[in-house]
């Protein structure tokens, strides 16, 4: 290769084979992604059924959303729910991972027994948890009553002040060994010279868990961060079989709502409306925590 | 820079050619299965009942008795047969014979239906309408507009809402079915202390806490939960909070389960009722399909409906004399009025309703058939024989009240109410003052 031929522009064309290779993934991005977000925001704008001509209301369904009270119910449940699963879930992983990433007999099974709630399906996680929640005739309440532990008998499901942090618990209990996997995917990336060194210097197993391990797992930390506020916000089956939403909307979801909204009470354009403002906050939650974090944290990368 | 603007301008194209493509808010053209006129082709048909092995013993024996007719068939649960029907609906690609509820989801796609009178009586002469049960006849045109008097479905199956008592726990305690409210609180009293519930009410269900809403309300004076509807009279009527009172009185004077209002009444509170772990539960005549002749291995109580006596919501003091009779609409069918071949559907249609696949859809028990005379070949016992003729000789004629308000807003703030009145968050006079705010809201 000679001087001259570095030297010579790009022809104008070089980008034709690129953007054509790009093409089929931008296709399927604009028919999946584009077309159903443009196709909602349009239908936020409308009184519409669904099947029937809708009439345009402009912004009308916004106004009428902000002084809706489920939908307020709907906006703290959810943010009850970042909170109240995504640090348990990260510490009790945490600690799960650490445990299981020890040498003891049996480890393959244990890591498998408490990975076993994540891939049940919510449906069937909602039906038995009910059962077990269930103050006349459930697990809990039996053990409750033989054993004198009052709080056991409670009907937590059925109390509007307590069930949206009854169906956290269970998501806690479904989700934890999901965080444990991740952890434990985590500490196999780890340098084990920098334990090693650790060990040597006479850092006791507390002081290599927080100052060392800890911090070296903040892209795992990150990652079940953001999957943990992106699934907060879309929980929809669990809660459905667990409560319906109920009792009277205090364990309401912003999925759970649009549902109702759209196929019990034939509103698609007001479902549209809850459906864009959940795309809203979606989107700017993740946007905040790639800027607050840089982009390179799922992958582990420097931040970029 | 320039790249960037290239792809920009191909994105935007593709959106706005997308969007132009296929907007929100338009009504769709039905776009339904091809295939030959007459009575042979292709039909689908999508509904969330009979059930799935049902529903192909009745498009077996249709497909038999018609050489050439082919019926595609898929049974879903509710929650995804309205959004599969909506889906399907906005994208022109309505099934031939779709299932429907009365009132709200038939209005909802009327004007994708097909009158269906002039099949009806085509099929079984011009007094067709007496073949079936009053109250299906009333609720097939339930919130039509003012002056149309088509029948954009027919009902397939019908029901009563109504309570059910497990008769060994009754016998064993030597207590009397309750048929006044004061005798349903002596009742609940006698069946305490044991390891069931002696009124099991699975209220988490908005559909269930209406039904009994609208047994009390209908015992204390009948009719007045539809003028409330209607607008001729006011949901904060006295005599509604009374019903709400009564409602609250389920739950503060102990006569439902600790943990009411969290039960699902499928599968949970179904599923206790059939372990025995109830005394009493309100559901409705399909439980009579406990005892379907084809299953084996049924729960004792199932046997025969061996543990099983049907009965109406106790009077209330002050209220009618005797216990009136609420039900209505199971499932009914509708036919798309662009169906390809209208003939073929008409004639499926009216066979799944009374003909040779009714016989097969009421062998199974699935619930009552919507018209009358119409009788399973096989009983499991002289019990389940007593209960069936009770349901369909003496209960369905006189059902009067609907199960169903006319309006899901309706339906929603109802069911909503009585939640908060049952878990303490509303007075029975705010939660009818709440319901009445939410009517007049209503469209």
């Amino acid at each position: 290769m000679t001087s001259a031929t570095l030297a010579r522009p790009k022809p104008r064309r070089d980008w034709l084979p690129g953007t054509l290779f790009l093409l089929p993934t931008f296709a399927l991005f604009a028919l999946f992604v584009v077309y159903p977000i443009v196709y909602n925001v349009q239908a936020s704008t409308l009184d519409w059924d669904g099947v029937n001509v809708g009439e345009f209301v402009g912004l009308g369904n916004y106004t009428e959303l902000l002084k809706d009270p489920i939908f307020v119910t709907t906006l703290k449940n959810s943010g009850w729910w970042i909170l109240l699963t995504i640090v348990p879930q990260a510490l009790i992983g945490f600690f799960l991972a650490l445990l299981l990433n020890e040498k003891i007999r049996g480890r393959s099974i244990y890591r498998a027994i408490f990975f076993v709630p994540a891939v049940l399906s919510p449906v069937v996680v909602g039906i038995v948890w009910q059962r077990m929640l269930d103050p006349f005739n459930g697990v809990f309440a039996k053990i409750g009553r033989a054993t004198g532990l009052e709080f056991l008998t409670k009907g937590y499901l059925a109390d509007p002040k307590t069930a949206i942090f009854a169906a956290i618990v269970v998501n806690v209990w479904m989700w934890t060994g999901f965080s444990m996997l991740f952890y434990l995917a985590g500490l196999q990336l780890i340098d084990d010279s920098v334990l090693q060194a650790a060990k040597i210097d006479g850092a006791s197993t507390w002081k290599t868990v927080t100052a060392i391990i800890w911090p070296l797992l903040k892209s795992t930390h990150l990652s079940l961060l953001l999957l943990g506020i992106i699934g907060s916000l879309k929980t929809f089956e669990l809660v459905y079989v667990l409560t319906e939403g109920g009792p009277n909307h205090a364990s309401e979801m912003l999925p759970t709502y649009t549902f109702k909204q759209a196929f019990q009470l034939q509103s698609v354009g007001y479902a549209s409306t809850i459906s864009v403002v959940l795309l809203v906050i979606a989107v700017v939650s993740s946007l905040s925590m790639v800027r607050a974090f840089g982009s390179g944290f799922l992958t582990g990368d420097d931040k970029k | 820079m320039k790249r960037h603007k290239t792809f920009m301008a191909v994105a935007a194209a593709t959106a706005l050619s997308i969007t132009l493509a296929g907007c929100a808010g338009g009504a769709s053209k039905d776009e339904s299965s091809g295939g030959e006129s007459g009575t042979s082709g292709t039909l689908t048909f999508r509904s969330w009942s009979p059930i799935e092995q049902t529903t192909k013993q009745m498009v077996d024996t249709f497909t038999a008795a018609n050489p050439g007719s082919k019926i595609d068939s898929t049974i879903f649960n509710y929650p995804e047969y309205l959004v599969d029907l909506q889906t399907r609906a906005s994208s022109n690609t309505m099934p031939d014979i779709i299932g429907l509820q009365p009132g709200a989801l038939t209005q909802q796609y009327r004007t994708n239906l097909m009158p269906l009178q002039d099949c009806a009586s085509k099929t079984w002469g011009a007094d067709w309408q007496s073949k079936f049960y009053p109250i299906g006849i009333d609720q097939a045109r339930l919130g039509n507009p003012d002056g149309d008097e088509n029948f954009y479905s027919l009902p397939l199956l019908v029901q009563t809402v109504n309570l059910w008592a497990n008769t060994k726990i009754f016998e064993e305690k030597n207590a009397q079915i309750p048929k006044t409210w004061d005798e349903l609180k002596s009742t609940v009293d006698q069946l305490k202390g044991g390891e069931y519930a002696p009124f099991m009410l699975p209220a988490k269900d908005s559909w269930l806490r209406n039904v009994v809403f609208l047994q009390i309300a209908n015992n204390i004076a009948p009719g007045l939960p539809y003028e409330a509807e209607d607008g001729t009279k006011s949901w904060a009527d006295p005599k509604l909070v009374e019903a709400f009172s009564y409602w609250q009185k389920l739950f503060t004077e102990k006569i439902a389960q600790d943990g009411a209002i969290g039960l699902d009444a499928y599968p949970s509170g179904a599923n206790q009722f059939e372990a025995g772990n109830a005394a009493m539960i309100p559901l409705g005549a399909w439980w009579i399909q406990q005892s379907d002749p084809s299953k084996t291995g049924l729960p004792p109580l199932s046997e025969g409906m061996s543990g099983y006596q049907p009965f109406l919501f106790p009077t209330i003091p002050g209220g009618a004399a005797e216990s009136q009779f609420v039900g209505g609409i199971d499932v009914a069918l509708g036919i798309s009025k662009n169906t390809k071949n209208p003939d073929l559907a008409c004639k499926a249609l009216t066979d799944f309703i009374a003909g040779a696949g009714a016989q097969k859809l009421i062998n199974t028990f699935n619930d009552l058939p919507a018209v009358t005379g119409l009788n399973p070949e096989k009983f499991t016992s002289d019990k389940q024989k007593q209960i069936w003729d009770t349901f369909t000789t003496d209960w369905m004629p006189k059902v009067k009240y609907s199960r169903y308000l006319k309006s899901p807003e309706m339906d929603t703030a109802l069911g909503d109410a009585l939640s908060a009145v049952a878990t303490g968050q509303l007075t029975p006079q705010a939660a009818a003052e709440k319901v009445q705010a939410a009517q007049q809201k209503v469209k």
